[in-house]
């Protein structure tokens, strides 16, 4: 069960189109596993509606300005572009096991990158979602910890299947976790048969410099290892 | 001033606004099936207004808001067909057209080289039916196609291949009996999925 959620604010500040897009994604990606934002998100999309078309009584003529455009529009012969294809791949397969992207993650599954061993018994692919943005999954194998790490900007991450454990938290499929730089964590994969998560630092900048250390195989600052534990 | 085309209904008597959602889908329907321009023009002159201030207040811009208005009732009177008025009432899928082409237009204006686009995040105008209904591609090819691409991997994947998808051990078992190291069963073994898939898609 879906323990964890995006906050109220962050679901209508998505309705509205406010969110920088990595942000959004993993929100979309969210409300695709999630039915209970899907219809928070379905209801403030009404509200806001309501709110901008508050009185549906008919205006009884077409201003005078909108005369023009009305034609161009019912005249226009040429379709506008077609409907975007869904017949995706949605799925993933990694150490034998099949993994179903939620619907919004699937229609970047031709963009992501080679699989990579990063350390111990994690794997990670990116996912280029453009605009110098890069989203990553992780595959915590079996057992499998993230070295206690922390970063710049906020991390965003969504649980695609699995369980892990982090700071005395158990966290499940479809759940949404959101950190900033406060928090110092160490993810751990307990379930038997792994976890696989996406995500995402929400300023593309710190994450790209996070990206080349972690690409770097003599600096893995990134997931620094803190000795002192 | 108003001028221009006359609905046939200048009742102003208050109603309910869900009787008003419903004629509303009913215009939309009728634009649907018939491209009737009539009911157009009646959903054009309530909402273009509308949005034309939403656009303002969003937007700031006059030229810029016009043309958020000329695309949401373009994709209205192109679209009508993927409303779903189970699924929400017309001011919702308009607002929700509107929003998603304020995203794109923000997007290109702040020129930013993101592939993400509103489609991915609110797939309004998309069919939403039956698409999970799709097999993914590894089920609609069959055992024959596969086997004959399966010969021009290179003996080490085909091996690795066989004995996991056919013979059904696990990566570990054939790590053991190959008497190689995990990773690189793993790695045959997805290097040899990615190398099928291309094999597949290369020559349907």
């Amino acid at each position: 069960m879906i323990k964890h959620h995006p906050s109220e604010s962050a679901l209508r500040s998505f309705v509205e189109g406010a969110l920088p897009s990595t942000k959004a994604i993993l929100i979309s990606a969210h409300c695709d596993m999630c039915p209970t934002c899907l219809s928070k998100t379905r209801s403030f999309t009404e509200s806001i509606a309501v709110d901008m078309f508050p009185d549906l009584r008919q205006n009884p003529t077409i201003l005078r300005e909108y005369i023009s455009m009305f034609e161009s529009i019912t005249n226009d012969s040429t379709l506008l572009n077609p409907s975007y294809s869904q017949t995706l791949d949605t799925r993933i397969t990694l150490d034998g096991r099949e993994f179903v992207l939620p619907a919004t993650l699937a229609r970047f599954a031709d963009r992501i990158g080679e699989w990579s061993h990063l350390a111990g018994k994690l794997w990670h692919a990116s996912v280029n979602i453009g605009g110098g943005s890069l989203a990553q999954f992780i595959y915590m194998d079996r057992g499998a910890s993230v070295p206690e790490h922390t970063h710049k900007g906020n991390e965003l991450t969504l649980v695609i299947n699995g369980k892990f454990t982090d700071g005395g938290k158990c966290y499940e499929s479809g759940d949404f976790i959101e950190l900033n730089q406060q928090h110092t964590h160490m993810p751990t994969a307990e379930n038997y048969e792994g976890c696989l998560v996406v995500t995402m630092l929400d300023m593309p900048l710190h994450f790209t410099s996070g990206w080349a250390m972690l690409i770097n195989p003599l600096s893995q600052l990134y997931f620094k290892v803190n000795t002192n534990n | 001033m108003l001028i221009g085309i006359p609905a046939n209904q200048q009742r102003n008597e208050t109603r309910q606004p869900k009787d008003c959602s419903v004629e509303m889908s009913g215009y939309l329907d009728t634009i649907a099936k018939q491209r009737c321009k009539a009911s157009f023009a009646k959903i054009f002159s309530y909402f273009a207004p509308r949005l034309r201030s939403y656009a303002l207040k969003q937007m700031g811009n006059e030229a810029i808001a016009m043309e958020l208005v000329q695309d949401t009732m373009s994709n209205v009177w192109q679209k009508a067909h993927l409303f779903n008025a189970e699924k929400g009432s017309p001011s919702t899928w308009i607002f929700t057209i509107a929003r998603n082409i304020r995203f794109d237009m923000l997007r290109k204006l702040q020129n930013r080289k993101e592939d993400v686009c509103s489609d991915d995040l609110w797939p309004v105008l998309c069919e939403q039916t039956a698409d999970t209904k799709i097999a993914p591609l590894d089920e609609q090819i069959t055992l024959e196609q596969v086997g004959q691409y399966f010969n021009e991997l290179p003996a080490k994947q085909q091996r690795v291949i066989e004995a996991i998808y056919i013979d059904g051990k696990s990566q570990q078992e054939v790590a053991d009996e190959l008497e190689i190291p995990l990773g690189t069963v793993k790695s045959r073994t997805r290097l040899a999925l990615q190398r099928l898939k291309d094999m597949l898609r290369e020559y349907d």
